[in-house]
């Protein structure tokens, strides 16, 4: 009576749980079935130079996917309101207009065609940067290159290829259409490894390589004047991209590259000091460190490998290692994230502290040196604290430009930092000998502690500035994007759900 | 009377419906295949098989497999506590996913395997153990605290081991 009941409720549960069981097991096997079967439709058939990422991406789906997460990383973060000081520190440069922390790779067009720094062009002829601004944001730059020829590619004005340049960064910027290898499409990196000599590119191997495209664009670099003549005879100026690797990687070796050389980036409006800017020496800095040193590439911690299933692939969401340790660093580090992630934070404030004084001292340096000239300074008198400017600015910028660095090679970076606040305060040490004899010794440096007040203070007419950049938007841009679309370069997926976001929309 | 009748072939066939569901979850699972020592057992579950590799291209491969470190070798019984412990741990960790990417020892298994290296390496090491017990205490750090692989790091599983990026990986169960 009560056995047969209390053995068949006792079975129940046994059998339901074993169903669940069974069925788990099942979903599991089919999802392991699923992923080896590995869905690759066919041969990839993509065409050469092919600049739209969507048609590489029907072959790749895993690797596209991961590559439009970059969509994520989408918030403007002023970088000249965070630092005031860098708008006195830029004065009569670009760079004092608009400064933004970069965001993902789906925005670097976007953001590359809205920051101030562009200006708003009118026709091809205008605007205040040349064509090879759009060198590092864009597959159709090797696309145009061999269509066309490098030299005049990288003559003109940005305005003048607005029509030819419509896709951000993709896969065709570092991939073989054919075989997928990693593949170098930028030439300039090709001549500067070799200049350099310790690693000509003939010798770079895979591991090498999975460095090697970014350095594509991560790195120092300035524009060349270069003469040439066209097919038809006509004498034109190329600005050719050029890496200052000439003498080696270091922050001094390139500082002397530019000296023997007298270049200059501009003249500093305030302290008419000969400038140089230095962009982003993301690889040059990165080989120095402990990372750099170990064989690690840039692809290893910030392209990790993920797997799904039984199918790994690197994961094409470039961004912070951060956001995604348990693939980018617990592969190879013991110890918990926690660990590594406070490690990584005490690094930072290392760098936030020196980079601090550094604006700061730099940017007094400036205002100072203007005052000096304001009371009738000769050229003799500040030729030394020029130069000293320069240096401490070349260097200050070399080791925060790339935003890496204090983590890539901290004591590098550091060391540059400390040099950087040295070479600032020699200069205002001499300057206040300046000022002295000209009784101005208790001279104070005006507050620039707001991106108003140091705007004001070079004078810089931000409102018009935003006027003719919007002008440009709302009427030559349109323009672009229809010839584009004539053309066949127009690739909607890169553009689909993209918000307009500036420093300077609300 | 008639119900008890129905209740009786109902119990014994839903007995029947338990056993035979049974025999197909442990043949689904590979569940007899878990009595053996063979490391290639570990891999009935993927994530292992970074560990499978490792071990493969280490210096142990000849000389120790999976269950020779990561099981108690001093006695049968304590053997058996130890394998229903983790195989229960485990069985938990897979049906509901609640693993890791990098998946680390408890403090417990690093006791057992610190013992098996121990154990093994009898000869080379003991001087080392009993020397060091003269000088330093337990607890807090101590030398004598340590664990082998505290400095033998790579022994054997390698210094990267994530199951997408250890080297030679993928595919090491569907080939075997």
């Amino acid at each position: 009576m009560k056995k047969p009941l209390a053995l068949t409720i006792v079975s129940t549960i046994a059998i339901v749980a074993l169903i669940l069981l069974a069925l788990s097991l099942n979903k599991n096997k089919a999802e392991q079935k699923a992923m080896n079967a590995v869905a690759i439709n066919s041969v990839a058939n993509i065409k050469e130079f092919e600049s739209r990422s969507a048609e590489w991406g029907k072959y790749y789906p895993r690797q596209y996917n991961s590559y439009m997460q970059t969509k994520k990383s989408d918030k403007i973060d002023d970088l000249l309101k965070k630092d005031p000081a860098l708008v006195i520190m830029w004065a009569g440069y670009g760079f004092a207009k608009d400064y933004n922390a970069p965001r993902g790779h789906h925005y670097i067009l976007e953001d590359n065609i809205n920051t101030l720094r562009t200006g708003g062009p009118t026709d091809d002829k205008t605007g205040p940067m040349p064509t090879p601004c759009w060198t590092c944001k864009s597959p159709d730059v090797p696309r145009y290159m061999n269509e066309n020829s490098e030299l005049d590619y990288f003559t003109g004005k940005w305005a003048r290829l607005g029509n030819e340049i419509s896709n951000p960064i993709g896969c065709a910027d570092c991939h073989n259409n054919e075989t997928m290898e990693l593949t170098l499409t930028r030439p300039y990196l090709i001549r500067a490894m070799d200049n350099e000599g310790s690693l000509p590119f003939a010798d770079a191997t895979h591991q090498d390589k999975r460095s090697l495209v970014c350095a594509q664009c991560h790195s120092e670099y300035y524009f060349k004047k270069t003469d040439w003549t066209d097919k038809s005879g006509n004498k034109k100026i190329a600005n050719v991209v050029t890496f200052p690797w000439d003498n080696g990687f270091t922050v001094e070796d390139m500082e002397k590259y530019y000296d023997d050389i007298n270049f200059t980036d501009w003249t500093h409006k305030i302290s008419k000091a000969p400038m140089l800017k230095a962009q982003h020496p993301g690889y040059e800095i990165y080989i120095t460190g402990a990372h750099g040193l170990n064989n690690v590439a840039c692809a290893d911690c910030h392209m990790p490998y993920v797997r799904e299933g039984g199918v790994k692939y690197s994961s094409h969401n470039v961004g912070s290692p951060l956001d995604n340790m348990g693939n980018a660093c617990m592969t190879c580090h013991r110890g918990t994230e926690q660990e590594l992630r406070d490690t990584v934070a005490r690094k930072l404030e290392r760098k936030t502290e020196l980079n601090s004084t550094a604006t700061d001292v730099i940017g007094k340096a400036h205002l100072e040196a203007g005052k000096a000239w304001e009371l009738g300074a000769t050229k003799d008198e500040m030729q030394g604290i020029l130069q000293d400017i320069r240096h401490a600015q070349w260097r200050w910028d070399y080791s925060i430009a790339s935003h890496g660095s204090f983590f890539h090679a901290p004591e590098e970076t550091l060391r540059i930092l400390g040099s950087a606040i040295n070479k600032g305060q020699e200069a205002r040490l001499k300057i206040r000998i300046i000022l002295a004899k000209y009784n101005a010794a208790d001279y104070v440096a005006p507050d620039f502690s707001t991106k108003e007040k140091a705007q004001k203070i070079m004078g810089l007419p931000y409102q018009k500035l935003v006027d003719e950049k919007m002008h440009f938007q709302n009427n030559l841009r349109k323009e672009w994007i229809e010839k584009q679309k004539q053309k066949g370069l127009y690739d909607p997926k890169a553009w689909e759900g993209m918000e307009f976001k500036a420093s300077y929309s609300e | 009377m008639e119900t008890d009748n129905i209740m009786k072939y109902i119990a014994i066939g839903s007995v029947i419906i338990v056993v035979g569901l049974f025999t197909y979850v442990v043949n689904a699972a590979n569940m007899v295949s878990y009595l053996s020592e063979d490391p290639k057992v570990c891999i009935n579950c993927h994530v292992m098989t970074s560990h499978y590799a490792t071990w493969q291209h280490s210096s142990h491969r000849e000389s120790a497999t999976c269950v020779e470190c990561h099981l108690p070798q001093d006695s049968f019984s304590n053997k058996m506590i130890a394998k229903s412990m983790d195989g229960a741990k485990d069985f938990m960790a897979m049906t509901f996913g609640t693993y890791d990417n990098s998946i680390r020892i408890t403090d417990s298994m690093a006791k057992r395997i610190q013992a098996n290296c121990i154990s093994c390496h009898h000869e080379l090491v003991s001087q080392m153990v009993e020397n060091t017990k003269s000088y330093q205490k337990n607890g807090d750090g101590s030398q004598v605290d340590r664990n082998c692989w505290d400095c033998h790091r790579k022994t054997p599983h390698g210094s990267t081991r994530s199951l997408s990026a250890t080297p030679n990986n993928i595919g090491v169960k569907e080939k075997l």
